[in-house]
């Protein structure tokens, strides 16, 4: 299980050589031990994951041509994707104790796949954050040095598909919350075309530019996952109608051909020389694969940043207005309605969620929308338009997934050096194009990833640009020692 | 454009945070950075920009109005803090010097 793929495991399912009750005793056992040190999870679903392990074996037995392969497998759900049942606090206190009345849309594909759903992962509360220490919670540790953050907000999906307790599990991704925490964990994460996953039970952090989708340790048990959770959804009114292609139809088709930009902000002065050398040998090795490497301009990479912390903040503090103790989550009691809220938000949200709604209240309030929203919504559109000039003169685009690699906890304390954690995944938002982070090399023992960028509604372009250079090199074969001294 | 201490205290009011004194000290002096950092975007010229209204390009999206079963009372009512059965309990609304 540790060092297994979810294709080697349905393999494995098909022959007799596990069941999924193994999978699942094996899977709790491994969490057991690395959790200690690595605090991934929030709730561990014990009962959840056992009847659906039995469930997969029924189905196993008796449809075995017609089962997906992610029939009997153990996952984990980050804590913003909404369970029947099950606590889902999103790494917030006002959230404690909340167990949502209905499953998510992405969720429920997989439960009716099969899947076997073993716990909800620690994230940044309410998915704001890049390092997952804004958790009310605790922080996680990084699976290849646990004093050091594993990305974030996805930060316990990351790490514990990293450590080896499960081949797969969900993230969001709203600025690249999926993509560089891969990128620190050494594991493949995939943010989809904006509308191509419904959000549907997914707790709201930015709703322009939130996404779910899938860490895993191979470029195509990622495509794999993606072609389940995918395709429209009746539920969910920003979500695509076009059916959707299949991810896993162009996946060895290789890059031989293929042009391929390099966008030179993206390796601007910001990234640190091990992961600049790391993305540079990847071009080499796609090169060598015969693709064209060319040059490209996304000339407003820079104020990118600022369109995004005006946009994000402004749409958290209009989807957080919803918690104000009255229908769910903590209360703090108080005789007069508005103390009731002041006094249940104060104590409910943390540092970095208060300072996202002050900021999002602030660019919204009279006399200051025109200036920060308004003007942040037009040069999201600039921004947009040179995605789409670039995709005029190449297929996709390779870059850095993070400008650094883990950095150790507590280390960055000033909000705006953690905001520039995000600066090479959010315009990817911005723009509502897919991308994907594949690991590319190490410094210093800490892993590098590589990102694949594609245009709108092409993401299995990027599992074919991902793919291609995962199976040319041996990134991802590498595992921390949780991995590799288990079981 | 420069934060003021009042700016905070409107914000928080409209936010309705009940922040401490020196949570909003030291919210005023985070702002002020990060709005420092994001003033760059008034250097861009937008004059030739609509705005984005939608990242992607959908129209009217629509389905039949269909009745479904309600989620019900119970299950709605089952993360209240504070419900009686068939409503959410709150504390009198009259009372409030902001909502008045």
């Amino acid at each position: 299980m540790t060092a297994s793929t979810i294709t080697e495991l349905a393999a494995a399912l098909r022959e007799g050589r596990t069941t999924p009750d193994a999978l699942l005793a094996d899977a709790l056992a491994h969490l057991e031990r690395a959790d200690a040190e690595l605090h991934a999870y929030l709730t561990v679903t014990r009962d959840l994951a056992q009847q659906q392990a039995d469930a997969a074996a029924r189905i196993l037995r008796d449809q075995p041509a017609t089962a997906s392969p992610l029939c009997g497998i153990p996952m984990a759900l980050k804590d913003v994707l909404c369970v029947d049942g099950i606590e889902t606090t999103a790494s917030s206190k006002i959230l404690r104790g909340f167990k949502p009345p209905y499953t998510g849309t992405a969720v429920q594909r997989l439960f009716d796949a099969g899947a076997v759903c073993i716990g909800k992962t620690n994230c940044d509360e309410f998915a704001m954050g890049s390092s997952t220490e804004n958790s009310a919670f605790g922080p996680v540790g990084n699976p290849w040095d646990v004093e050091r953050v594993p990305g974030g907000s996805s930060g316990g999906s990351a790490a514990t598909v990293a450590a080896g307790t499960v081949p797969y599990s969900l993230g969001s991704d709203t600025g690249g919350s999926i993509r560089q925490p891969a990128a620190l964990s050494g594991v493949v994460g995939f943010k989809p075309t904006y509308g191509r996953v419904s959000r549907y039970g997914l707790i709201a952090f930015a709703s322009s530019l939130d996404q779910i989708g899938p860490f895993t340790r191979t470029v195509e048990d990622c495509a794999l996952v993606y072609s389940v959770i995918g395709g429209p959804d009746a539920r969910d009114s920003t979500c695509d109608g076009r059916p959707m292609d299949d991810p896993l139809a162009e996946l060895r088709d290789g890059v031989a051909g293929m042009r391929l930009g390099i966008p030179r902000e993206y390796l601007g002065e910001g990234t640190e020389p091990g992961v600049r050398a790391a993305v540079e040998q990847a071009f080499a090795v796609l090169e060598g694969l015969g693709a064209t490497l060319h040059e490209v301009s996304l000339p407003s990479t820079d104020v990118a940043l600022s369109v995004y912390y005006v946009i994000a903040p402004a749409e958290c503090s209009s989807n957080l207005a919803r918690y104000d103790g009255v229908r769910f989550g903590q209360r703090v009691d108080r005789p007069s309605l508005t103390d009731m809220y002041l006094q249940t938000r104060d104590a409910g949200f943390g540092p970095e969620v208060k300072r996202r709604v002050m900021l999002g209240t602030y660019a919204l309030s009279s006399g200051y929308y025109d200036a920060y929203y308004r003007q942040a919504q037009k040069v999201r559109t600039l921004v947009g338009q040179e995605f789409d000039a670039v995709f005029q003169q190449v297929d996709a685009l390779v870059c850095p997934t993070s400008p650094s690699v883990a950095f150790p906890m507590g280390s960055r304390d000033d909000p705006l050096s953690m905001y520039m954690c995000d600066v090479v995944t959010l315009p990817a938002n911005l723009a509502g194009v897919p991308g994907i982070s594949v690991p590319c090399g190490f410094v210093d023992g800490l892993p590098v990833g590589l990102q694949v960028i594609a245009p709108r509604f092409q993401d299995s372009r990027v599992f074919r640009v991902a793919h291609a250079y995962e199976q040319a090199t041996e990134w991802h074969t590498a595992r921390p020692r949780f991995a590799t001294d288990a079981a | 454009m420069t934060l003021s201490r009042d700016d905070v205290d409107h914000v928080a009011t409209l936010a309705r945070l009940g922040l401490s004194d020196a949570e909003k000290t030291r919210l005023l002096g985070e702002l002020e950075k990060i709005l420092e950092h994001i003033a760059r975007l008034q250097q861009v010229d937008t004059s030739m920009l609509a705005e984005t209204a939608q990242v992607g390009d959908l129209i009217n999206v629509m389905r039949d109005d269909e009745t479904v079963p309600p989620i019900g009372a119970v299950a709605a009512l089952r993360n209240a803090p504070i419900a009686d059965g068939s409503h959410f309990i709150v504390g009198a609304i009259q009372s409030s010097e902001l909502d008045g």
